[in-house]
């Protein structure tokens, strides 16, 4: 198992260099950070000029992605535009660990992601969490309860919200308990937001204003969680050696969640494991409409504004959590089923 | 321990660990001014008074930068007036008042000099930093030195770098000299100050300001509200400037959230989350009336056009002939696509100078819409179908024209309007709808309208509003291979054009300029080089309990001091 976990970091390196070059690629030829720097009116064409030497932004693509790469203190540049290259690079490269300025808001790229990513987590994993429980006990009894009343009634919600978009869900949520439930005199919910900040940045506070967001990602996730649990739990329920179990007389609770559900739940642990590095990349459409504070609402202001250094940063951090959480998924698969090894 | 236990164990860490971080993290700039986040506050004498009077205003974009110079962002420039004052500033009616000069240079005061190169402007005696430190003319000096300095990379070195030096000749007297004369200085100069006495040992210690703290801090400023602190993603706090030099605010604090959704900034205000909405859709103003607030529309100076390719190397051969452009006018329903799509809130603008009637003087009178005369200008012009197939053609050439705007949603139900009108009158219209960052792209990156790939390109644009200058529609701003950063993105060159703006560039006599925009305007209308679509305001949401609010083109919130909150 160690040599497996060893060759699989050692495999991801060169993954890792070829996803960077793709993303750095892919951006370049994204639209001009520059050209939108004049606010409403186009960049004047001095400003233009002096931004783009500034930036670092006149050189080569290939130029560019190396001093991403290795950074430029050991070379030159021309800042002042007299064709003389008399100041020094003053970056380090992302291989010792500078993920370079936002060309927005001039802040190193790792303080920008820094400041958005513990907003982030909180949103995504309590959603998760949520998915992942609420699926479980809705899967489970709708296998249990197999074309019951209540199992017809779920399976009927549950194609209606994983039929409808999460904006609709958002927004709609957002209009009924904020705004509708204040006009009437009900308790109600804020609209906007991760905390009052005349109030002040509280648990509780943290936790009111969570709500909403949570409940939207949540409907269309747990939808389909609980559609495969519960596909899974049938097929698992129909195996011999559950059979086999209750003919020995087990308890039925011990029958179902040691015995079935932990077989049940290898393909949810696969596809869970597969989910949680993408939970840093936020959840671009809830964040910007409940006005969270978080990575995907950060991704989408820059990458509308070209700003090439935060988006890459971005995405390479994602990537990094796609190869580190696909190897823990291996391992805890592992953990799980006894008759997978790796050698 | 089980494995089940294990498992229950390390996700309640992870939920454990992410609610610890939310409380660690935040991306402030300053320390947070609240009591439950490790924040030790100052000592009991030190507190500011308990405030009582709080507003919030809702903004959706977040600021890039706060410094003046270093961002040309509305929503940076809006805050300026609450924390760093502009030298003069622009009101209601978007007339120039003095705020930090006694009084506006002009010739007749001997501010300004005959050959409009220099520009004298005395200081208010009583001018204070928020840290107590007066405001001298230094300041000023430093200004123009860090907008200049070429260490330092700001959005915008205009119209400093037209500057040939400032002196002081005591410490309340600023003297610009221009290289040449400057008729737009007005406009365009002393946006915001900084403040040398913080600042000054930045750049000699690091040759540049790029990383000072006040960029991001702006704890120190000169306006009726100091800036505390800015929650990235989520709010920035002013509160009363104590030590204001000028009327103290009537608000004791104001909040600016971030809400980039439409939907969500209406819901906000609709719940009274928000006593302020800004850049409110034509859309949703019927909804906010009705839920009681008031909706202010205020001219930005932008309005609205179709420019049309007027060039023999680019465009379409039929728009070289004045009778077609103006056929083109003639087709579309202009007033009723602002009655029908913009609820009748804009109106079709008749001029480049919409927003300064003083320079649309006489006011010129917009193209009716009359389909019938396009039909007959575009029969005299030639263009008949001759081959049945419902467009227009001549001498073999289909008249199929290429437009082009940016993928804004408002935009693309205007296209699909115009397409039909100009398809009713036999023109065929392409549509082509492009994202912002690459329509606008510069001529060196390919940039479709630098570039001038479409025969009609539609955007938002005006004259150097305030001032009515439009430098870059001169005939050596076309972008070439040889001038790449040329501006005149709109391919016409015109000697007679070109003649008018230069000299009105010179002009210090406010009438003779006049006069000479007027003889420009004219121009554009009977050569219909521009078509406008709609008047493109600034439009606001106020809350009940916000009052005495007024808003200005150009210097937004300009009399912030004054605003207050009923319960």
């Amino acid at each position: 198992m160690t040599l497996y976990l060893i060759k699989r970091f050692l495999q991801g390196i060169p993954l890792l260099f070829i996803i960077s070059v793709v993303l750095f690629a892919l951006m370049m030829s994204m639209g001009d950070p520059v050209a939108t720097m004049g606010g409403r009116r186009v960049t004047r064409a001095a400003d233009y000029e002096r931004l783009k030497r500034q930036l670092g932004l006149d050189t080569p693509i290939y130029t560019q992605y190396f001093y991403w790469l290795v950074g430029n203190t050991w070379t030159r540049i021309d800042l002042d535009g007299d064709g003389v290259a008399e100041a020094s690079g003053t970056r380090l490269g992302i291989l010792r660990g500078d993920f370079g300025t936002s060309l927005v808001n001039r802040k190193p790229v790792m303080q920008v992601i820094g400041e958005r990513i513990p907003n982030t987590l909180i949103l995504m994993l309590t959603g998760e969490l949520i998915v992942i429980l609420g699926a479980l006990l809705v899967g489970v009894y709708s296998a249990l309860r197999q074309y019951s009343l209540l199992d017809h009634v779920v399976t009927a919600l549950s194609f209606i919200g994983y039929s409808m978009p999460i904006f609709f869900i958002a927004l709609l949520l957002m209009f009924v308990f904020a705004v509708l439930f204040k006009r009437w005199g009900l308790p109600y919910m804020p609209t906007v937001g991760m905390f009052d900040p005349q109030v002040g940045k509280t648990f509780g506070q943290v936790v009111y204003h969570m709500v909403l967001p949570v409940i939207s990602m949540s409907v269309v996730s747990l939808a389909s969680y609980s559609r495969y649990i519960r596909s899974t739990m049938l097929d698992v329920l129909n195996q011999d050696y559950i059979r086999t179990a209750r003919s020995k007389g087990l308890p039925r609770r011990l029958v179902i969640f040691v015995h079935a559900l932990k077989n049940a739940s290898l393909p949810i642990a696969t596809i869970v494991g597969l989910d949680l590095p993408f939970l840093l990349g936020g959840a671009v459409v809830t964040e910007r409409i409940f006005a969270w504070p978080g990575m995907g609402r950060l991704f989408l202001d820059h990458v509308s504004r070209a700003d090439t250094p935060v988006v890459i940063g971005i995405l390479m951090l994602v990537a990094v959590a796609v190869i580190v959480f696909q190897i823990i998924t291996d391992v805890v698969y592992a953990w799980l089923d006894p008759r997978i090894r790796y050698d | 321990m089980s494995k089940k236990s294990v498992l229950y164990t390390v996700f309640a860490l992870l939920v454990v660990a992410s609610l610890v971080l939310s409380g660690c993290g935040g991306g402030k700039t300053t320390p947070i001014v609240s009591g439950n986040t490790g924040y030790t506050p100052p000592p009991a004498s030190q507190q500011p008074e308990p405030v009582n009077k709080v507003a919030t205003l809702i903004f959706t974009q977040e600021f890039d930068n706060l410094a003046p110079l270093y961002s040309s962002m509305w929503f940076v420039w809006t805050t300026w007036q609450m924390f760093d004052h502009w030298a003069w500033e622009f009101d209601e009616n978007n007339e120039p008042f003095p705020r930090l000069v006694t009084e506006i240079p002009s010739v007749d005061n001997g501010g300004v000099s005959q050959d409009g190169r220099i520009i004298t402007m005395h200081l208010r005696d009583d001018l204070k930093w928020s840290d107590n430190v007066p405001i001298t003319a230094d300041d000023f000096i430093f200004t123009w030195e860090m907008a200049v300095s070429p260490q330092n990379t700001v959005a915008t070195a205009y119209p400093y770098d037209m500057i040939e030096s400032v002196a002081a000749p005591d410490p309340k007297t600023v003297v610009v000299t221009f290289s040449e004369p400057f008729a737009t200085w007005l406009a365009n100069l002393w946006h915001g100050i900084l403040p040398a006495h913080i600042l000054r040992p930045v750049y000699e210690a690091d040759g540049t300001i790029d990383n000072a703290e006040w960029l991001k801090s702006p704890t120190v400023g000169c306006g009726p509200y100091n800036f505390v602190e800015w929650e990235s993603g989520s709010y920035a706090r002013f509160v009363r400037n104590e030590n204001y030099w000028g009327t103290p605010a009537k608000i004791d604090e104001i909040f600016i959230r971030f809400v980039p959704d439409d939907a969500s900034q209406v819901a906000a205000l609709k719940a009274g989350d928000a006593d302020l909405g800004t850049f409110i859709s034509y859309s949703d103003v019927p909804s906010l009336q009705d839920a009681g607030l008031d909706v202010v529309i205020e001219p930005s100076g932008y309005n609205e056009f179709m420019f049309l390719m007027v060039n023999e190397q680019k465009g379409h051969p039929a728009l070289l002939d004045v009778r077609v452009r103006r056929a083109i006018a003639l087709a579309i329903d202009r007033d009723g696509i602002n009655r029908d799509l913009h609820y009748g809130l804009t109106k079709t603008p008749t001029s480049f100078w919409d927003g300064l009637p003083y320079y649309n003087n006489p006011p010129l009178q917009p193209y009716p819409y009359d389909p019938q005369e396009a039909k007959r200008l575009l029969d005299e012009a030639g263009w008949k179908d001759s081959n049945g197939n419902g467009i227009r053609d001549k001498d073999g050439v289909e008249l199929e024209i290429s437009h082009a705007t940016t993928i804004r949603e408002d935009r693309q139900d205007v296209q699909a309007v115009i397409q039909q009108d100009l398809a009713d009158v036999g023109i065929k219209l392409d549509v082509n709808p492009v994202d912002d960052t690459l329509f606008f792209a510069s001529y060196a990156e390919n940039g479709p309208a630098a570039r001038g790939e479409y025969d009609i390109q539609e955007w938002s644009d005006g004259p150097l509003f305030p001032d009515p200058d439009i430098y870059y529609w001169l005939c050596d701003q076309i972008p070439t291979d040889e001038n790449p950063t040329g501006e005149n993105w709109f391919y016409i060159c015109d000697e007679e054009l070109d003649r008018l703006i230069k000299l009105q560039s010179t002009q210090v006599d406010p009438v003779e300029r006049r006069d000479t925009i007027s003889q420009i305007n004219q121009l554009f209308y009977d050569k219909v080089y521009i078509i406008g679509m709609w008047q493109d305001p600034d439009v606001y949401a106020v809350g009940s309990r916000l009052q005495n609010v007024k808003f200005s083109g150009v210097t937004m919130f300009f009399n912030i001091a004054e605003w207050d909150l009923v319960p």
